[in-house]
C-alpha cells in the first residue's frame, strides 16, 4: 500500500471533526503494521470494494467513543450502549464514505459497518498487505484510523494520490 | 415547517434532529427507509421538506425519490448522504431530488438548506 493513500482518510477525519463535532484533530505520524492487536477499544470496521479494495478501521478507547458520540447527538453517555455502537458505526461509515469520494477515477462501494468491542482481538490483514495506522488526538481523547488496501488493485492506479488532490 | 427525516440509522436521525433544533425547527417526524417515507408523505400533508438518506434497507432513498416524483408529490427532497461522487449527485437531481447534502455536514449546512426551501415555500 502506498503511504500517501492514507491522505484522503486523514482529510476525511479532519472534515468530520470540523463539520460534525465542531473541533479540530491533531494528526500523528502514521505507522505500518503487519497486524493490529487490541487494547480496550471500540472499533468500527468497514470494507471497501470495487476498483480499490480494502478495510478501514476506526479505533477509539471507550472514553473517546463516549465523548465523540455524546457530542454528535448532544447527549451525555456514561457507558457503552447501542447508541455508542451505532454512533461508532456511523462515524466509520462517514469517514470512509467521504474518503472514497476523494479517490478520483475509482468506483468504490462500502460494506455495512461492523463494530467490534473488547480488548482481546487481532485484526489480521490479507497476505502481502499491511495496516497503515494514523493516530489522532482531540479534545474528546485519542483515537486512530487504520487502512489496509489490496495492493494489486491500488498499485494499478499510479495516479491515485495525485487524483485524490486534483479537486 | 415540518421536516421529515428519512435514515435507517437512529443515531444519524438524532444528529440531524439536533442540527434542526439548533436552527429552530422542532416539528420533526422520522422514517427509517424509503417505503416508510412514502407512506408518511401519503398521510402527512404538511411536510415542508424531506431530508433523505441514500443507502437504506427495504427501499433506498433514490428509489423513494423516483416514486415520490412519479406520484406527482412536489415536496422538496434533499439527499443527505455519504455518496459524495459527482455522478451520484447528478443521478439524484435527475431522479427528482431538489438538493444534496454530503455527510459530514455541519449545523450551518443544514441551516442553509432550510433557508433555501423556507424561502421557496
Amino acid at each position: 500500500m502506498k503511504a500517501e493513500n492514507i491522505s484522503p482518510f486523514i482529510e476525511s477525519v479532519s472534515e468530520v471533526f470540523r463539520n460534525m463535532l465542531e473541533n479540530t484533530v491533531e494528526t500523528g505520524e502514521p505507522t505500518v503494521d503487519m497486524e493490529d492487536e487490541g487494547v480496550p477499544d471500540i472499533i468500527g470496521v468497514i470494507g471497501l470494494s470495487g476498483t480499490a479494495q480494502g478495510i478501514v478501521a476506526l479505533r477509539l478507547p471507550v472514553k473517546t467513543a463516549l465523548a465523540v458520540v455524546g457530542k454528535m447527538v448532544g447527549s451525555e453517555f456514561r457507558g457503552v450502549d447501542s447508541s455508542i455502537i451505532d454512533g461508532v458505526g456511523e462515524l466509520v461509515n462517514i469517514i470512509a464514505g467521504n474518503a472514497k469520494a476523494k479517490f478520483k477515477g475509482h468506483s468504490i462501494s462500502l460494506s455495512l459497518p461492523t463494530v467490534v468491542r473488547g480488548s482481546i482481538y487481532k485484526l489480521n490483514n490479507l497476505s502481502n498487505t499491511v495496516w497503515l495506522t494514523v493516530p489522532f488526538d482531540s479534545v474528546f481523547g485519542p483515537f486512530s484510523v487504520s487502512v489496509c488496501f489490496k495492493p494489486a488493485v491500488v498499485s494499478e492506479k499510479e495516479d491515485l494520490h495525485a487524483s485524490a488532490y486534483s479537486r | 415547517m415540518q421536516v421529515l427525516i428519512v435514515d435507517d440509522s437512529q443515531i444519524m436521525r438524532k444528529i440531524i434532529i439536533g442540527a434542526l433544533k439548533k436552527c429552530g425547527v422542532n416539528d420533526i417526524i422520522e422514517a427509517s427507509n424509503g417505503a416508510e417515507a412514502i407512506e408518511t408523505l401519503g398521510k402527512q400533508t404538511d411536510i415542508g421538506l424531506v431530508l433523505m438518506d441514500w443507502n437504506m434497507p427495504t427501499m433506498t432513498g433514490i428509489d423513494a425519490v423516483k416514486k415520490i416524483r412519479a406520484a406527482n408529490v412536489k415536496t422538496p427532497v434533499v439527499m443527505v448522504t455519504t455518496e459524495a461522487e459527482k455522478e451520484k449527485v447528478i443521478e439524484a437531481i435527475k431522479s427528482g431530488a431538489n438538493d444534496y447534502l454530503i455527510k459530514p455536514f455541519s449545523p450551518k449546512d443544514i441551516q442553509s438548506k432550510l433557508e433555501k426551501f423556507l424561502q421557496s415555500t
